[in-house]
């Protein structure tokens, strides 16, 4: 059984405005589907709509077994949700804040003491439990707010864009704590604008583009569809571009080659290699001060399907 | 694992105990709610003491003990409306879809909501009635102050209904206006500051079909006379049925957050 299924979502807002034009979705038990889009693509809504705070207005989606708009109060009880927002009160401590879901959870206040200490354990809070969350930094508001989303163990976890704005340092702590979910077999309904945080952790990858879903498939399968792989070529001074890409021909077709670079070709075979490009150049008496294999990226897939290229992925790979 | 009991016990009084947790960590959060009231009490006292002379007050001699209850019910009104201004505030800041993913149900947070407006309303009025003894007002006796507790609650709690409806509509705390305009006309529209008989015909008429007029009167009694039921009935009647009134259509705007 599919842990999210949608089919045919819609919703129009008032005004007529339709903000989700009718999207199928699927993700298998434990599966982290990664789901990415520009602003204003969807993307909100769509998560909005699976986790219950808006009805849809077309279509149906059922979540870890109920259907969203008829057994909404079973859906809760079985999703975990941390929003984009880490909405947290600042005048509490994250142990109370995590007691108080739990009890929104309808747990007993022991039941919710115990899972608290665990769940800070876990997250590495522990020793900042008992402090106001107010003196938290983004990346223990996110880790805290991960926590309360998990306090009653769900089976469906919806995170969104759950590493914006965090440090690496902090959104690797946020990546190894939903790896270890993946172990745990939780199935994670990841919406990021990073497409790094999409290629490295989602097993599948939806990309929303003006309410419709314009692409979905592993990460490595949109990337294939995208084109294939080329090499980037630097020529060292009194080797002509010309005679090279002659030599790397039987590799396939040339390429307008990026800027600083000599020659580009985009390769016929992916599974052919640097070192076939290098032989060639040798073989013609060509030399290389540097070459490099290209493989396209989840940003040219996002291109490719969308007309422009995701806001935070520059600023991710920045930061790196 | 997902949890599979219905336990709503807990909420109530686990959202009522977060924001009395505010006044706690914040005690300066409660100050404009005492002073508003308590200033209003007094300088009205002090501008129209002499007005117990009028036929219609019945040989009272000290004018705060009738305004006294005035303030109790602007102070009850006040904290409603600060209620109605955190949510609005939740809202904005994504707290209250937090509480909309709950699977707890819709009326439960209301009412987990609108209990800590019951709650904090004790402490405005507690303050006021210790000013008022200060000021010579005579001790009502516990039963009255009994009731007016309970009264200043249900109103307090019909105020924060008011301003969980703006809110809720509004969805900003710009419509704080809103909330506390609600709360200040439904005092103001009353014989607050002078007897039924002193007052012009219009407001006299709307003071006679105005729900919170009766509430006035209950918790008035005890400052002014004696305690009686059949002033103590029609308080309660009218503050539940306003009560009612406000969470029905609260709990309706609550229901409809996802459409």
């Amino acid at each position: 059984m599919a842990a999210i299924k949608a089919s045919g979502l819609e919703r129009t807002f008032k005004g007529g405005i339709k903000a989700v034009r009718g999207i199928d979705i699927e993700v298998a038990e434990g599966e982290i589907y990664g789901f990415l889009g520009p602003n204003g693509a969807g993307k909100t809504t769509t998560v909005r709509m699976l986790v219950t705070l808006l009805k849809p207005t077309g279509g149906n989606a059922v979540v870890a077994g109920f259907d969203v708009a008829h057994d909404a109060s079973q859906v809760r009880r079985r999703i975990g949700v941390a929003l984009q927002e880490a909405a947290l009160d600042p005048l509490m401590t994250g142990r109370e804040l995590i007691i108080l879901q739990a009890t929104l959870q309808g747990m007993i206040k022991a039941e919710g003491r115990e899972r608290s200490a665990e769940l800070l354990e876990r997250v590495g809070l522990i020793n900042a439990s008992d402090r106001r969350v107010g003196g938290y930094s983004g990346g223990m508001k996110r880790r805290l707010d991960l926590a309360m989303a998990l306090v009653h163990s769900p089976s469906v976890l919806f995170l969104d864009e759950p590493t914006t704005g965090l440090d690496p340092t902090s959104r690797f702590a946020i990546w190894d704590e939903v790896d270890r979910l993946r172990r745990e077999g939780t199935t994670v309904f990841l919406t990021t604008q990073y497409l790094e945080e999409a290629d490295q952790m989602a097993d599948r990858v939806g990309i929303i583009a003006d309410g419709l879903i314009v692409a979905e498939g592993t990460p490595e399968a949109l990337k294939a569809e995208s084109g294939a792989p080329h090499i980037e070529v630097v020529l060292d001074q009194g080797s002509s571009a010309e005679a090279a890409e002659r030599s790397l021909a039987p590799l396939g077709e040339p390429i307008p080659a990026g800027e600083g670079h000599d020659v580009a070709i985009r390769l016929s075979d992916s599974a052919t290699g640097v070192a076939d490009a290098v032989r060639l150049l040798d073989e013609s008496g060509l030399s290389v001060a540097e070459i490099e294999l290209v493989r396209p990226s989840l940003d040219d897939v996002f291109m490719e399907k969308t007309g422009r290229r995701l806001e935070g992925a520059a600023t991710a790979a920045d930061e790196q | 694992m997902s949890n599979e009991r219905t336990n709503d016990r807990g909420v109530v009084p686990a959202l009522a105990r977060r924001a009395l947790n505010e006044l706690l960590r914040v005690p300066g959060a409660a100050v404009p709610g005492i002073l508003a009231p308590t200033i209003f009490m007094l300088g009205l006292s002090a501008v129209f003491g002499n007005v117990t002379a009028l036929p219609g007050f019945d040989g009272l001699d000290k004018y705060m003990a009738f305004v006294l209850p005035v303030g109790l019910l602007q102070g009850a009104g006040f904290t409603g409306a600060a209620t109605g201004v955190n949510m609005a505030r939740d809202i904005e800041q994504g707290w209250f879809d937090r509480l909309l993913l709950a699977p707890v149900r819709r009326p439960v947070l209301l009412a987990g909501i609108v209990a800590s407006a019951a709650l904090r309303t004790l402490i405005p009025a507690t303050a006021l009635i210790c000013v008022g003894l200060l000021f010579g007002v005579k001790f009502p006796g516990f039963l009255d102050l009994l009731i007016v507790a309970l009264l200043v609650m249900i109103v307090a709690s019909a105020s924060a209904c008011w301003g969980a409806i703006i809110a809720l509509r509004f969805r900003t705390q710009q419509a704080a206006p809103l909330m506390q305009i609600g709360s200040f006309m439904a005092v103001l529209f009353t014989a607050a500051y002078a007897p039924m008989a002193l007052l012009q015909p219009w407001l006299k008429a709307i003071a006679t079909v105005n729900p919170v007029n009766y509430v006035l009167t209950g918790v008035r009694q005890g400052f002014i006379g004696s305690v009686s039921w059949a002033d103590t009935w029609p308080a309660f009647v009218a503050g539940a049925g306003l009560l009612a009134l406000l969470a029905t259509f609260a709990i309706r705007g609550m229901s409809r957050t996802s459409d």
